[in-house]
């Protein structure tokens, strides 16, 4: 099951300085989103290869019509442990920098328009020592972070240590 | 980029062949070939270097061009005896045609030459002082104002162009002298004299024709740009010449079919009006004729008229070949019958008996003779037809071609595996499908591969000329022999050889061979041999570089090498162990530091750069008889043969190229040294043992009962514990750093007929990643070696 997005399906009418169109995705019970643009497709979970000796958060590599890329799963860089995927998981393919990767989440929700005052700096959180998230949107119902993907995949992972207090925490 | 960017870059990019092609042409004859299809190869390099320069205005190629052009042109013609050229200028003129072209390329300021140019006007001139002092002004009269005036106010690079442009034009303008003058240094025939004077004079009525060739528009040259040239002041009358306008069904738009007759009333001479047509039109697209002259010409315009019926048969023949054709024979005299082209030859061997006892002196007469008449004009056209059956194809489109016969792999070997699980009746019928798929997938492939093949010439090409130059600054004689030019790899390698082939040379150069006095003393010819040579062997290319020189220094290595705690003080090694200390890091031999090699980087920096590229490399000396360095290159870089096994829930692809040989893990005696590192005893050897699943992380339940021997780059065996042997297939190779980054123990990854990743090992990768990962780094095995 892939779901194809474009910008030519979501040309946008209003000017983008003033609004910003996010797909937003859920790991557990929280929601997070990225910027449509960077999102390359949506596929559903297909196993992965695992590296040898890579960072807990990279789920290995998988072959998209004959490119090879990385999967990062987002569940162990927010410190919540590996996802036991199935296949009812999702993996939204990204454009960033340079690279083509694929981020492993629970399930993909809504594309939705946000007015860019209406993204909040992200709170100096204590616990966001990776600076993962670059914002937050108050929606009806949820707060979405806004990921700074460069740093979900450039960031090692969530060490053992911080997991085991979060899990506390939570 | 700009359409003329572009142009220009191919014009670039053809300048580097051309300059190769001039380059082993010379080399050639400096050898000693006698092959006259040489020479004409060498004169057309340079005379189309000089064409497309012209066109990109770069003004000091183009005058350089010229002048070696012309002094080729005595070869050809044969006014400068083979065995009397001086080819080690022609080279070092071909180096110096390269740097103009890399200045031009890279806009900066080219550095003159005068001292070049200067001894290419002495060819040609040399033979025979004592006949003609001032053999290019004696032919024609106003030939001599012309070198003078371009003396007096230009570089000495102009003035050269001036004089070879009076000589040329002595030979092509005025018809009646073309049999005759600029030929040799015999005085020109006295019905010359007043034809060639008229142009010195105010005022004179010319007349220009001009034929151009049909892919005149492709030459990006239009007629306005051509007749524009001319002052137009002084034009009188222009005539188009419609006639060889085809029909409309067959009438290409992109062809030119004009023909244009200009009357000209200028003070301009003849060589001026030349000059303005040198860039735009080849020699044999115009001609121009003083109209006082055709009075005296009418009972001779046949060399003239000639090069049309030229043209049409061999395009790339210049008015001078023809000239050149029809004035061998007439040379030779009735014994020779090698002229092929009767319509060309016969008519100026009407207007040659004036001149020819004159001008067949006995000099002449072995050039000629050596040259048959055959070759310019059938060596030309052979090479259009070459051209004509080629394509310039942007290498990404290879490339992608390439990655989807590299996706059809992949389903086939999908297909493969679908197949196994069907019921049999349905199978049988499907694999005989599949089987005939797979041959003509693998046909594709080799295919796609011979197309991105490209000889290993144009790595090659650049050698004579770094050791022509290396044998300058070393004060060494050196002498390269190339073998197996034509092999072919593919592009991706030719492109990284460059570097390592170039360190291995220098390094040969510089310590390999002795000095001449050295070679002398040691009972050797002074002279140095260097041989490079490559071949195909065993699905990968082999070259190997091979010197006569006084071979490694074992001594002086070894003890450099304790001296830098490489080696222990009191290790002892074999002497091809020592030769091998020659890869090591920082390790120089060399005396002295000088500009060429000595730094130590060379062979360590060419080893690692070999290895990257999947390829090993060694050496063999024997001390005082010289040094061959071998190395070996995979033939692409895109698909290799390869094991696939598993370990765990994971399966891995090992090249082939590294498995010696798989055995049962019962069948050998596995012993425990200390920190968990395990060895095995293997045809007599300890071969230390990893285990695959521990090194690269395998995931799932692992029984490891199958052991590969593999061999690492260094030549080393090492046993690798893997849980079982899948098959043996074709892999692409899929590269890991374009989306994620280097993976430690495997090179690369690639995609299975299941569509899953599959990581292609990297075996010393693998041991290294074996060593940090807390494991002993194989301590025993030297005391065991």
């Amino acid at each position: 099951m892939t779901l194809q997005l474009g910008e030519k399906h979501f040309s946008s009418a209003q000017p983008e300085s003033t609004v910003r169109r996010i797909v937003t995705f859920k790991v557990g019970d929280r929601t997070f989103g990225i910027d449509v643009g960077m999102v390359r497709e949506i596929k559903g979970w297909q196993t992965t290869t695992p590296l040898p000796h890579a960072a807990p958060h990279v789920r290995g590599v998988l072959n998209l019509r004959g490119v090879i890329l990385a999967v990062y799963d987002l569940r162990t860089s927010i410190g919540l442990g590996q996802t036991e995927a199935t296949a009812t998981h999702v993996i939204v393919v990204v454009d960033i920098e340079d690279k083509v990767a694929g981020l492993l989440v629970d399930s993909v929700s809504d594309i939705v328009d946000v007015p860019v005052s209406a993204v909040r700096p992200a709170p100096d959180l204590e616990r966001d020592e990776h600076g993962l998230i670059e914002g937050l949107v108050l929606l009806d119902t949820d707060i979405v972070a806004l990921l700074d993907l460069g740093a979900v995949i450039r960031d090692g992972g969530v060490d053992p240590a911080t997991m085991a207090k979060t899990a506390r925490a939570n | 980029m700009d359409p003329l960017a572009e142009l220009k870059q191919t014009f670039f990019q053809e300048c580097e062949e051309l300059l190769g092609a001039l380059e082993l042409k010379l080399q050639a004859l400096d050898e000693g070939s006698t092959d006259s299809e040489d020479v004409n190869a060498a004169f057309r390099a340079i005379h189309s270097i000089k064409g497309g320069a012209g066109a990109f205005g770069c003004t000091e190629l183009v005058s350089f061009a010229h002048v070696f052009e012309a002094s080729l042109d005595h070869l050809r013609s044969g006014r400068v005896a083979l065995e009397d050229a001086p080819f080690a200028l022609f080279l070092r003129c071909s180096d110096a045609v390269a740097d103009l072209v890399s200045a031009a390329r890279n806009d900066e300021p080219a550095r003159p030459r005068p001292d070049l140019l200067a001894a290419l006007e002495q060819v040609g001139q040399a033979p025979k002082p004592a006949a003609a002092p001032v053999p290019a002004a004696a032919p024609a009269p106003p030939a001599a104002p012309a070198p003078a005036a371009a003396a007096s106010d230009a570089p000495p690079g102009i003035a050269a162009l001036g004089n070879l442009l009076a000589m040329v034009e002595a030979k092509t303008a005025a018809p009646a002298e073309k049999a005759d003058a600029g030929w040799d240094d015999e005085p020109a025939a006295p019905k010359a004299a007043p034809v060639a004077a008229a142009p010195a004079k105010a005022g004179h009525d010319i007349c220009l024709k001009i034929r151009p060739e049909s892919d005149l528009f492709r030459r990006v040259i239009e007629p306005r740009v051509v007749l524009g040239s001319l002052p137009v002041d002084d034009i009188v009358s222009v005539t188009c010449d419609l006639s060889q306008v085809p029909s409309l069904e067959t009438l290409d738009v992109s062809d030119c079919y004009m023909r244009f007759t200009v009357m000209l009333r200028t003070e301009l001479s003849v060589e001026e009006i030349y000059s303005r047509f040198d860039f735009t039109l080849a020699a044999e697209e115009f001609e121009i004729e003083t109209v006082a002259a055709n009075a005296a010409n009418d009972d001779a315009p046949a060399p003239a008229v000639a090069p049309p019926a030229a043209t049409a048969a061999s395009p790339e023949v210049s008015a001078n070949v023809a000239a050149d054709l029809s004035a061998i024979p007439a040379r030779l005299g009735p014994a020779t019958d090698a002229a092929p082209q009767p319509d060309i030859a016969p008519k100026p061997v009407a207007v040659a008996p004036a001149p020819v006892p004159v001008a067949a002196a006995p000099v002449e007469a072995a050039p000629a003779a050596r040259m048959p008449a055959r070759a310019p004009a059938n060596d030309a056209a052979a090479a259009r037809q070459r051209q004509a059956v080629s394509v310039r194809v942007d290498l990404d489109r290879i490339d992608k071609l390439m990655n989807l016969v590299g996706e059809i792999v992949i389903t086939q070997s999908m297909l493969v595996e679908c197949v196994r699980s069907l019921p049999y009746d349905i199978y049988a019928k499907t694999a005989e499908g599949i089987l005939t798929l797979s041959r003509q997938t693998r046909e594709l492939q080799d295919h796609v591969m011979a197309v991105r093949a490209q000889p290993v010439k144009a790595v090659f090409q650049r050698m004579p000329r770094l050791v022509r130059e290396l044998a300058q600054t070393l004060g060494k004689e050196v002498r390269l022999v190339l073998e197996g030019e034509n092999t072919e790899v593919d592009k991706t390698i030719i492109e990284e050889l460059a570097d390592p082939l170039t360190h291995m040379i220098r390094n040969s150069m510089d310590h390999g061979l002795e000095t001449p006095d050295e070679r002398i003393a040691a009972g050797k010819p002074p002279e140095g041999v260097i041989k490079l040579v490559a071949e195909h062997r065993a699905g990968r290319i082999v070259i190997s570089v091979t010197d006569d020189g006084r071979g490694i220094g074992r001594d002086r290595l070894l003890a450099k090498a304790r001296s830098r705690g490489l080696v222990g003080q009191d290790e002892k090694l074999a002497p091809e162990e020592i030769d091998q200390l020659i890869f090591a890091a920082g390790l120089s031999t060399a005396e002295v530091i000088s500009d060429v090699s000595g730094r130590g980087v060379g062979m360590d920096v060419v080893r690692r750069n070999v290895e990257s590229l999947g390829g090993r490399i060694s050496v063999d000396s024997e001390p005082g008889r010289g040094c061959k360095f071998t190395l070996a290159l995979p033939l692409t870089l895109a698909v290799l043969e390869g094991m696939v096994i598993r370990c765990g829930d994971d399966r891995y692809v090992i090249p082939i190229a590294s498995v010696i040989e798989t055995q049962h893990l019962a069948s050998t005696p596995i012993e425990h040294l200390t920190f968990g590192q395990e060895v095995l005893r293997w045809r007599g050897e300890v071969t230390p043992l990893h285990r695959l699943g521990a090194v690269m992380g395998s995931t799932g339940t692992r029984n490891e009962n199958i052991i590969i021997i593999a061999e690492t780059e260094r030549g080393d065996n090492v046993g690798i514990a893997v849980d079982e042997i899948v098959g043996q297939q074709q892999v692409v190779v899929k590269s890991l750093e374009g989306n994620y980054g280097t993976v430690n123990g495997a090179s690369a990854a690639t995609i299975l007929g299941d569509g899953l990743v599959a990581l292609i090992l990297d075996v010393d990768s693998m041991l290294r990643l074996a060593a940090s990962s807390g494991r002993s780094p194989v301590p025993a095995l030297k005391m065991a070696g």
